[in-house]
């Protein structure tokens, strides 16, 4: 595409079937404790991880 | 749901439920922003009458990127539906029951007298305190027990200023390690510290144990001093430097941060940013002071065109950084595009209440560190367990789409409907709105993710 590019992602829809393993970290115990949000979070599900 | 924005030279377009990301040319980032709204014809016209004269576009370029729009459209990168709000509650309720991570108030006293801190000095209100070894015991115990499945486990040593109690935060980690084993658990501590009573013991206990350590530091002398004094009202920016840098200097290259506070004395906190880097710390986190309005300290209307433009800033400098051979980390910026959150865990959000709670030196549950002192919350006790369902049933529901003005918010996938704290504090409700903070939010994920951009090109060339 000459006009557009598009960045590699994790396909958010796809992650709804396989998702919530929950092993990730609490967003809030690593370094804010005021106003976290999840974005900067790491998946570590080991089938994601595979992928 | 589509978000369009243009920064630091990049002209970028989020796809919201996809999670697509997508650099474009103008001519790209008009037709996508006419497209929802109007016939092909009239795209086709528009596009045209503004960017036809240029030489090097044809009309059959103008069709061809208008086709390329549609291709990513039923390829489900570009106005993608939200599929996921029938299954929000679901996905949350994966989570039923399951504690991964608790927060021990180790110390409710303080060695600092910071007129900032929502802990009120580490005394959240109440009476000062240590919690004993047997109630962090017990602590871990509940810990485990309520866990099921989760390998993982995360427990903060937090205050006040919990290397006042640090005998029971070593013994409380002998005590976890002991007991890893049998309980196929891992543990991963982190500890919260202002610094002051670090010592070579402290520095190997840290460096051995912690996954992570939060340390205290606002930056410039002048701005720390401000706020981070003891009792005597004495400055602590020349005490805990030192022992900072020989922290991390030890550290080996573990994680930590160095974690400050921005206020309404420094929303020019890029200052304080560059501080930190020219004092040799490169893992770093600023945040919004939580202030109740009014507070001298409390971020103003008047301070967010500032605040904003600092985080526009600090990408610039992470990137010129990047380049220069001298990277650093922000907190905030930390956004890896291919291997972020699933979508449970952007709906699900910080897991306040559920996954997470906080407890007291006195064993009592709390939804999280910043209700700790808030009496209503209280959720039970790490002996019983929880017994305020009502109130745990509040955040268990509260996903992403819990709260109305997030469903037409771009930024809800990457916030997940934000603190429940910050809700309370500014509305009353946990399933209130801080705007403010969402204000905050939204600029910085536009910086990460132009930043996160910026960098894999600059891999590419």
């Amino acid at each position: 595409m000459r006009h557009i590019q598009t960045i590699k992602t994790r396909s958010l829809c796809e992650s709804a079937k396989n998702g919530g393993c929950g092993e990730c970290q609490t967003s809030c115990q690593s370094a804010c404790k005021t106003s976290c949000g999840i974005a900067n979070q790491q998946c570590e599900s080991k089938q994601q991880k595979k992928q | 749901m589509i978000h369009q924005y243009k920064l630091g030279g990049y002209n970028i377009v989020l796809d919201v439920c996809s999670g697509s990301v997508h650099t474009v040319d103008d001519l790209a980032y008009d037709m996508i922003a006419l497209y929802e709204q109007h016939t092909k014809e009239e795209v086709l016209r528009q596009i045209t009458e503004k960017y036809g004269s240029q030489p090097e576009i044809t009309a059959e370029d103008i069709a061809g990127c208008y086709d390329d729009i549609t291709a990513l459209k039923e390829q489900g990168k570009l106005f993608s539906p939200d599929t996921f709000e029938p299954i929000a509650g679901t996905l949350k309720q994966k989570t039923a029951g399951v504690v991964k991570a608790l927060c021990l108030h180790i110390a409710h006293t303080c060695n600092l007298n910071c007129s900032y801190c929502f802990a009120s000095q580490g005394k959240y209100h109440g009476d000062r305190a240590v919690m004993s070894f047997e109630v962090g015991k017990q602590a871990l115990d509940f810990l485990v027990a309520n866990s099921g499945t989760r390998h993982n486990l995360e427990v903060d040593f937090f205050g006040g200023e919990p290397l006042m109690n640090f005998q029971v935060v070593k013994d409380l980690v002998a005590y976890a390690r002991s007991i890893e084993q049998e309980s196929g658990k891992h543990f991963r501590f982190t500890l919260t510290t202002n610094g002051l009573l670090i010592d070579d013991d402290v520095i190997d206990f840290a460096n051995r144990e912690c996954s992570n350590v939060v340390l205290s530091l606002d930056g410039r002398k002048e701005i720390h001093d401000r706020y981070r004094v003891d009792y005597a009202g004495n400055g602590s920016w020349e005490k805990i430097v030192p022992k900072f840098q020989k922290l991390v200097e030890a550290r080996g290259g573990k994680n930590y941060y160095m974690r400050g506070t921005f206020t309404h004395a420094n929303p020019d906190f890029l200052e304080d940013i560059k501080v930190m880097l020219d004092l040799g710390f490169n893992e770093l986190s600023m945040e919004p002071v939580v202030a109740a309005e009014g507070d001298p300290a409390a971020l103003t209307e008047d301070d967010l065109p500032i605040v904003t433009e600092q985080y526009e800033k600090l990408a610039a400098l992470m990137i010129q950084r990047r380049k220069e051979g001298k990277p650093f980390t922000f907190y905030h910026y930390m956004i890896d595009l291919t291997g972020g959150p699933c979508i449970y865990k952007r709906i699900s959000g910080c897991g306040s209440g559920t996954e997470y709670m906080a407890v007291t030196p006195w064993g009592d549950l709390y939804p999280c560190h910043q209700f700790v002192g808030e009496e209503k919350f209280r959720l039970g006790d790490i002996w019983k367990g929880v017994n305020n369902t009502s109130v745990q049933d509040d955040f268990m529901a509260c996903n992403v789409y819990a709260r109305e003005e997030c469903r037409t918010c771009w930024a809800r996938l990457y916030c997940s409907g934000g603190c429940a704290a910050n809700a309370y504090h500014a509305t009353g409700s946990v399933r209130g709105v801080y705007e403010y903070g969402c204000k905050l939010f939204r600029k910085r994920m536009e910086c990460a993710i132009m930043a996160e951009i910026d960098r894999q090109f600059s891999k590419s060339e």
